[in-house]
């Protein structure tokens, strides 16, 4: 059956449409694969050649991919859920609570997204553990590192945006409570606890302020942030695994000797 | 184990296809979670009992016809009122369900509102928009107003009818205790229209006090003012006996006497001893004072203090300047002026001297104060703000001394401190605030008040209504109460219903007391030769009331002023009382009137015309109606009474011109003649 699946691929990827789609050719030549994907505008931020052990479980336990399946999902449910949501006082409470108890399948809506952020700032941080004690995170990779650090921020900021929009009690004292924290910042506090609710106190403004960040700023920011990501993979060699590299670099990095200069 | 794992990893995920498979199963079974939630959720629940309970009634076809199933929802935008109650409460509007045992099945009692007006929050409180009962009855981490308890639920009728309704007897008295208990001299209570609820209690002024009583009887009164009299509305402010002295010491040394009330009385009492006695009867004292009878019971009204034990408070030659006339102590006081002569003050002052209680002031010692008690005695009356409530000479009443409760009923329960032990919401903690305001906290000053649970309740009540929604009502539901004038009757008729205190009883254009009848349009109602007759000395016109007019022994001038006053100026613009002669009717009207009056109408139900027949005893008494009331008003009185006087119980029978011709023939035929209903109490 597996066969016959094939073939019916094959089949497809020989019609006209799918040739003036994909122009890379048909055949499995390695030139070829190269070839779709560096020809494709989404598949040409990763690298053309995989390892096939770096494709097993045990390799990257698959943290990276799964934190992109949540946030793929917290696009998905986002968007119908922004279809019941008005973002002002005190509307917001009440499409919420719509959402949850008239709305078909609204609060298995609600859910996915609710569990599926918590999920995603969990996989973040596991991705970070598993980066950080494998090691990965050395030269040539430090600034993919760095990236990965704004991504956790971005998430982290995503999830507290988020936390105000129901515009409950829960909600607002949770902000009420975390604005004031970034107040205590030295000499600036004031200005920034001003800047982030659009007043001195958690209201209308600052629910405003919250959703066009939750909805629009901080994912098109994200996004732009995971493609990099990905791009930097490519460039720095692929997935990390200490026997793939080359045996120059496993040296230094093995005695902690600094990277050649340009030119040496 | 491992092997097992293995093998079951193998079975599942071995190769692309199985793995496809398998996600794509695990992936179907959580989409079909919504739909089993859905199917399953409570509102479906509840109506499937619904509709199973509905199906072995006898009137299962017009209840199934009734029921619409999913959710249901009364919207009411201008309300902000999203209420889905009545997805689960399916028969609120079945009036043959009254029968079934719990809700949700059973039938709304019986209310004055349509629900779909109204919906079910602005009444229950509690989450309209849920569909479960948790989120709906309870308050939650998101919604912290739960449902409001049964015995509350008269405050929200207080949200929008700021009037007495007669359906809502706690929430009327919550709020009459509020001004009567004196609460709103500390607490503001803003009302809708932009006013200030204002106290009843008036309590007496303390610039003079040296004058009316003694230092000890003060202390004894500070430490324990019921232990005095157990209907005073003074609260006890828990005082140690060092506060007590001190305050009492101050006091005394702040008073400035007022000239007459240490003159002493030439005249002597009336050797009878039972003349007191009949002097405080017949001056009906007991309309106003209540004494304490040997068996417990207060017997008298609380207009005025009790008197139980009014001989251990006041000093005889205060008592007796009171006596002679009670305006010169305190001009605003709600006593009339009897004109009693002296003989009289003296036998009253001497009948009330010996009401005492030798337990009172038995163990109260107090020395000379010091000029230490008496500042410190100064610094407490500030600190307790009892200038608030008493006039207190060189002591301001504070502003704003204690909380504003204007909108204590939509108080954040986040903002509440809460005993070990309590309920955490707000109707507990308004009642075990006014219960014992004093354990929430050291140095809290709200003294503690005697109220019985039911006033505490109704206090309760009455402090809920005082919302965010009844601030800010739509002038378009707001049912307003009338407010009460500032009437002040004019030139020297005036000043003597003044100096009278007409109007602690009577009330004239929307200002005075509740006691006594309604006199705005006295002067088209009555007969002049009657009410001058009536001043001088009245009698009973309801024999079931205790509560009567006194005699003032007012002077022939004196009664003369009154009536040609009440004559000229309380007339009503839809009674001319020269329309219709007093006399002259045929003997066929007058006959047909009586036949209407005993047959027709029943009119002797409640009134007595024929006093050894008659047993009426709910309206006034007609066996000198003729020589009372004017034949026009009779006649008006007859055709709309409510039109008259409006809220008098007496029933509108919508009567024709003919009958109600008739009828004041009849009764303006009863001119009585014999007094014997007068000597009968």
């Amino acid at each position: 059956m597996a066969k016959t699946i094939d073939q019916h691929f094959d089949n497809l990827r020989g019609t006209r449409v799918w040739r003036s789609i994909f122009r890379s050719g048909t055949g499995s030549s390695p030139l070829k694969r190269a070839l779709a994907i560096q020809q494709n505008v989404f598949l040409h931020l990763f690298s053309t050649k995989v390892r096939t052990r770096m494709l097993s479980f045990s390799a990257t336990w698959y943290l990276g991919t799964l934190t992109l399946g949540t946030f793929l999902i917290l696009v998905a449910t986002g968007i119908p859920l922004m279809f019941y949501y008005h973002p002002s006082v005190p509307q917001a409470y009440a499409d919420t609570k719509d959402l949850q108890f008239v709305v078909s399948s609204g609060l298995f809506l609600r859910n996915l997204h609710r569990w599926s952020a918590h999920a995603m700032v969990f996989l973040v941080f596991a991705h970070m553990f598993k980066v950080f004690y494998r090691g990965a995170y050395r030269a040539p990779r430090e600034f993919n590192w760095v990236i990965g650090v704004i991504l956790l921020l971005m998430t982290l900021l995503l999830s507290y945006t988020g936390y105000l929009l129901p515009w409950d009690q829960l909600a607002y004292w949770a902000i009420t409570v975390g604005s004031n924290i970034a107040s205590a910042v030295p000499v600036m506090g004031e200005k920034i606890h001003f800047l982030l609710l659009g007043g001195n106190a958690v209201n209308a403004n600052a629910l405003l302020r919250f959703y066009v960040l939750h909805c629009m700023i901080l994912p098109l920011a994200a996004m732009f942030f995971v493609a990099i990501h990905f791009w930097r993979i490519r460039k720095d060699g692929g997935l990390y695994s200490h026997a793939s590299e080359p045996a120059t670099v496993r040296a230094r990095t093995d005695t902690g000797a600094p990277l050649p200069k340009e030119g040496q | 184990m491992k092997e097992q794992l293995t093998s079951l990893w193998q079975r599942l995920f071995g190769d692309s296809v199985r793995a496809f498979g398998v996600v794509s199963l695990i992936f179907l079974g959580s989409l079909a979670i919504a739909p089993a939630k859905n199917f399953f959720s409570e509102w479906r629940h509840y109506q499937r009992g619904y509709l199973k309970m509905v199906r072995n009634r006898s009137d299962a076809n017009t209840l199934q016809r009734h029921f619409h199933g999913g959710i249901q929802q009364i919207w009411l935008p201008e309300l902000g009122v999203v209420d889905r109650c009545t997805s689960c409460h399916v028969g609120l509007k079945e009036s043959s369900l009254t029968d079934v045992p719990v809700q949700p099945y059973r039938t709304h009692p019986v209310i004055p509102h349509k629900l779909d007006q109204f919906g079910c929050t602005m009444c229950h409180r509690g989450q309209g928009a849920a569909t479960t009962v948790s989120e709906a009855h309870s308050s939650t981490l998101a919604w912290e107003q739960p449902i409001l308890p049964a015995k509350y639920i008269e405050s929200s009728c207080g949200e929008c009818h700021r009037a007495p309704l007669p359906g809502t007897p706690q929430l009327n008295q919550g709020r009459s205790l509020l001004s009567r208990e004196g609460c709103v001299h500390c607490h503001t209570v803003k009302l809708s229209d932009g006013s200030v609820m204002k106290a009843t209690d008036d309590p007496p002024s303390l610039s003079h006090i040296a004058d009316k009583t003694t230092r000890e009887w003060i202390f004894a009164w500070l430490k324990d003012p019921q232990a005095y009299a157990t209907t005073s509305t003074m609260p006890n402010f828990k005082l140690s006996d060092d506060d007590a002295r001190d305050i009492s010491a101050f006091l005394i040394a702040n008073s400035t006497p007022v000239p007459g009330d240490t003159a002493t009385l030439s005249a002597k009492a009336s050797p009878d001893p039972a003349a007191g006695t009949s002097l405080y009867g017949e001056s009906f004292c007991a309309s106003c004072h209540a004494v304490q009878n040997a068996a417990g019971n207060m017997v008298g009204g609380d207009v005025g203090p009790e008197l139980t034990r009014v001989g251990s408070k006041v000093k005889p030659e205060w008592l007796q300047a009171w006596l002679r006339n009670p305006r010169a102590y305190d001009p605003g006081t709600a006593m009339p002026h009897y004109r009693f002569n002296d003989s009289q003050v003296a036998t009253l002052s001497g009948f009330l001297s010996t009401k005492t209680d030798s337990d009172l002031l038995a163990n109260v010692h107090l020395a000379d104060a010091t000029p230490e008690q008496v500042a410190h005695g100064k610094r407490l009356v500030a600190d307790y703000g009892c200038a608030s409530c008493h006039e207190i000479a060189g002591i301001k009443k504070p502003e704003n001394f204690a909380p504003e409760l204007s909108r204590i009923g939509s108080k954040p329960v986040t903002q509440l401190v809460f005993l070990p032990g309590m309920q955490h919401t707000l109707p507990d903690y308004i009642a075990t605030k006014i219960k014992q305001p004093r354990s929430f906290g050291q140095g809290l000053k709200m003294p503690q008040y005697t109220f019985t649970p039911a006033q505490i309740d109704s206090l309760t009540t009455s402090l809920l209504s005082l919302n965010e929604r009844s601030n800010t009502l739509p002038p378009s539901l707001e049912v307003a109460a009338t407010p009460e004038s500032d009437y002040q009757p004019a030139g020297k008729a005036g000043k003597l219903m003044t100096d009278l205190a007409c109007f602690s009883c009577h009330r004239i254009n929307g200002h005075g007391g509740d006691m006594a009848p309604d006199l705005t349009w006295e002067g088209s109602s009555v007969q002049r030769a009657w009410l001058v007759d009536f001043l001088k000395n009245p009698g009973t016109l309801r024999p079931a009331l205790i509560r009567r007019m006194p005699r003032f022994n007012l002077t022939d001038g004196e009664v003369n002023e009154l009536t040609d006053y009440i004559m000229t100026v309380y007339q009503s613009p839809a009674v001319d009382r020269d329309s219709m002669p007093l006399s002259g009717y045929s003997q066929g009207q007058v006959e047909l009137g009586r036949q209407l009056f005993y047959g027709k109408y029943a009119c002797q139900g409640c009134h007595i015309v024929d006093s050894k027949t008659d047993k009426g005893y709910i309206g006034p008494t007609l066996t000198q109606v003729g020589s009372r009331l004017t034949a026009a008003w009779i006649y008006q009185w007859m055709k709309n009474p409510q039109a008259l006087r409006p809220g008098t119980t007496e029933p509108n029978r919508a009567m024709g011109d003919e009958d109600a011709q008739a009828l004041t023939a009849f009764l303006i035929s009863q001119k009585g003649g014999a007094k014997k209903e007068v000597a009968k109490k």
